[in-house]
């Protein structure tokens, strides 16, 4: 079985064909006008052409499940939130709980638009390598005057690679440690001051040494930061194109 | 060709780890460095691509001083390395990124990394594995991986620092066959361990560190000749029989040299073809597994 980066499902849809700096742009500018959104009418618009790209995609429906699920927590709360603390028409009273129809409105919306975010940058992910995510990242901040303040946009994408890699390797790590403390008879329930202190200084010391080694390692393979290559080319096609244009005219047509 | 001249070395916290070290390798060599931990033999290497310079003495790599700041990215290029930890060493999010980082640090157009990678994984036998993530690979393939690597930026030599001990005796076997291979088309190989047993039959010369220092350099029968503890269990046997008379000698550590060994001493060597009597040892071996 192929194993999964991100979420990231291997296919050769029109989604995927698109040049990820197309993708990232569209995605940005889409956020921007979800978040503007201030009716249902035209968050149904949003949603439907969600539906229509997840189709053309080919993503099977559970991939962007299992995006929206960690999330579900804070979503129920923005939610409860907005329904009982706003002013307006109860819908009903005990005590001092009164949701409001307004309260509901809002939070409907406001949830709405977050769920629809998290649903369009999943398609980003979902269509996308990580290395060519962060390869249109670098494209793009390549002609920000970045050296300024003593970074390069190779800089900035070796970092995000890096941190998609190891941040797993550093979770595992500490995993590890805690079950190593456990069998030595820890009692993770019982103090959690004395737990955090002895889970994150061999965390910490763990975490130094496998920066050492892998700074010595990119070193040794001739890293520098100012300038690379890359094994994948991006191309913007007449497709990519088309649809920056289509994104751009919708973003116009938004404001009037 | 590397030329190694009154190498010293002084940690910045005032450990000295190499104390006037000198030594040549000859292109194509396959040399093997061995001693106790905390010999130097880490830091020894590391100055090999000017990952670590001189505090006193010199170092030459194919004509190139790895004082020389300007040369540090060719030397870098000539002379590989390979580490001891498969994890730490992995860059890429998939096998072939992670193949790909050298030559895409030396700037080669896209085209080019493609073929690198490709051959260079097709070479340690892993090209099927090629868009694998990390957490997909044994520590074995990532090992060789870490080979690839290296091997993707077309070096002359190859450095590999204990690169088989967090490995189980599979995996490290694997590995040792990717190196010899390398070793057979030519290329230069420096290979650190603390396991003389798995790099007496490869390599062309054994140096034993201690201390900081160079206690012993020459081929593998004379290292054994030399060495009284932490010896082969053939080597061991051999010494035995010896120390009960027999005329054996006591420097040999393969089966098919200890079987000659014996076989002459009972004065069975001339009168029977060896070879043949080798392959019916052999499948008496495979008969009992
Ligand atoms: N970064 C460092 N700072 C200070 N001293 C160091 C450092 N690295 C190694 N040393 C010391 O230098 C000496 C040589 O270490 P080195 O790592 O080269 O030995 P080694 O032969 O590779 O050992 P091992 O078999 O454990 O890998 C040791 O005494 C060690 O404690
Ligand atoms: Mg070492």
């Amino acid at each position: 079985m192929d194993e999964l980066i991100l979420s990231y499902v291997p296919g050769t849809s029109p989604l995927h064909k698109l040049d990820p700096r197309t993708k990232l742009v569209a995605l940005m500018v889409t956020s921007i006008l979800v978040l503007q959104t201030a009716t249902f009418p035209k968050l149904g618009l949003f949603a439907a052409s969600f539906v229509l790209l997840a189709y053309l995609s080919g993503v099977g429906t559970g991939v962007f499940v299992r995006s929206i699920r960690p999330m579900l927590v804070f979503f129920t709360f923005i939610f409860l939130m907005h329904l009982f603390l706003t002013e307006g028409d109860p819908i009903f009273r005990i005590g001092v709980i009164r949701p409001t129809f307004e309260g509901l409105m809002a939070g409907t919306l406001i949830t709405a638009r977050f769920v629809l975010l998290i649903l369009f940058a999943s398609l980003l992910t979902a269509t996308t390598r990580s290395t060519m995510i962060t390869n249109g990242i670098e494209r793009l901040l390549r002609s920000l005057p970045l050296k300024r303040i003593g970074l390069s946009s190779f800089d900035i994408a070796t970092m995000m690679s890096l941190s998609i890699r190891f941040v797993p390797v550093l979770l595992d790590n500490a995993r590890q440690i805690r079950y190593a403390q456990i069998a030595r008879g820890l009692d993770i329930r019982h103090n959690i001051f004395r737990t955090a202190s002895t889970t994150i200084t061999p965390m910490i010391r763990e975490s130094v040494s496998t920066a050492d080694e892998l700074a010595t390692a990119m070193e040794s393979r001739c890293y520098q930061g100012d300038f690379r290559t890359s094994l994948f080319e991006l191309k913007m096609r007449a497709a990519d194109w088309g649809v920056l244009c289509g994104i751009g005219g919708l973003a116009v047509l938004s404001y009037v | 060709m590397i030329h190694i001249n009154n190498l010293s070395y002084r940690y910045p916290d005032g450990t000295l780890a190499l104390d006037g070290v000198d030594m040549s390798i000859e292109k194509g060599e396959f040399v093997a460095l061995i001693g106790k931990n905390g010999c130097g033999k880490t830091t020894l290497v590391r100055h090999l691509n000017a990952l670590l310079t001189p505090t006193e003495g010199s170092i030459s790599v194919f004509g190139m001083d790895t004082k020389n700041k300007s040369g540090v990215w060719n030397i870098r290029q000539t002379v590989g390395m390979v580490f001891q930890n498969p994890q730490t060493q992995f860059v890429g999010t998939t096998l072939e990124e992670d193949v790909a980082f050298g030559p895409e640090n030396l700037t080669l157009p896209p085209n080019e990394i493609r073929k690198r990678v490709d051959r260079s994984l097709r070479k340690v036998g892993l090209l099927e594995y090629k868009t694998h993530a990390p957490k997909a690979l044994s520590g074995g393939q990532m090992q060789r991986a870490a080979i690839a690597g290296v091997l993707a930026m077309e070096p002359e030599c190859i450095v590999l620092d204990e690169v088989t001990s967090m490995l189980d005796p599979e995996s490290r076997g694997n590995v040792l066959d990717t190196i010899q291979q390398l070793h057979q088309s030519g290329k230069t190989i420096i290979y650190v361990t603390q396991r003389i047993e798995e790099i007496l039959p490869l390599a062309d010369r054994i140096v034993s560190m201690n201390n900081g220092k160079i206690e012993f350099m020459g081929t593998p029968h004379k290292y054994l000749a030399y060495v009284e503890s932490d010896i082969p269990a053939i080597t061991n046997l051999m010494r035995k029989l010896k120390a009960k008379g027999f005329d054996v000698r006591d420097d040999v550590f393969a089966v098919d040299d200890a079987f000659l060994e014996i076989m002459k001493a009972w004065g069975m060597g001339k009168e029977v073809d060896g070879v043949d009597m080798l392959d019916g040892a052999d499948k008496v071996n495979t008969d009992d597994g």
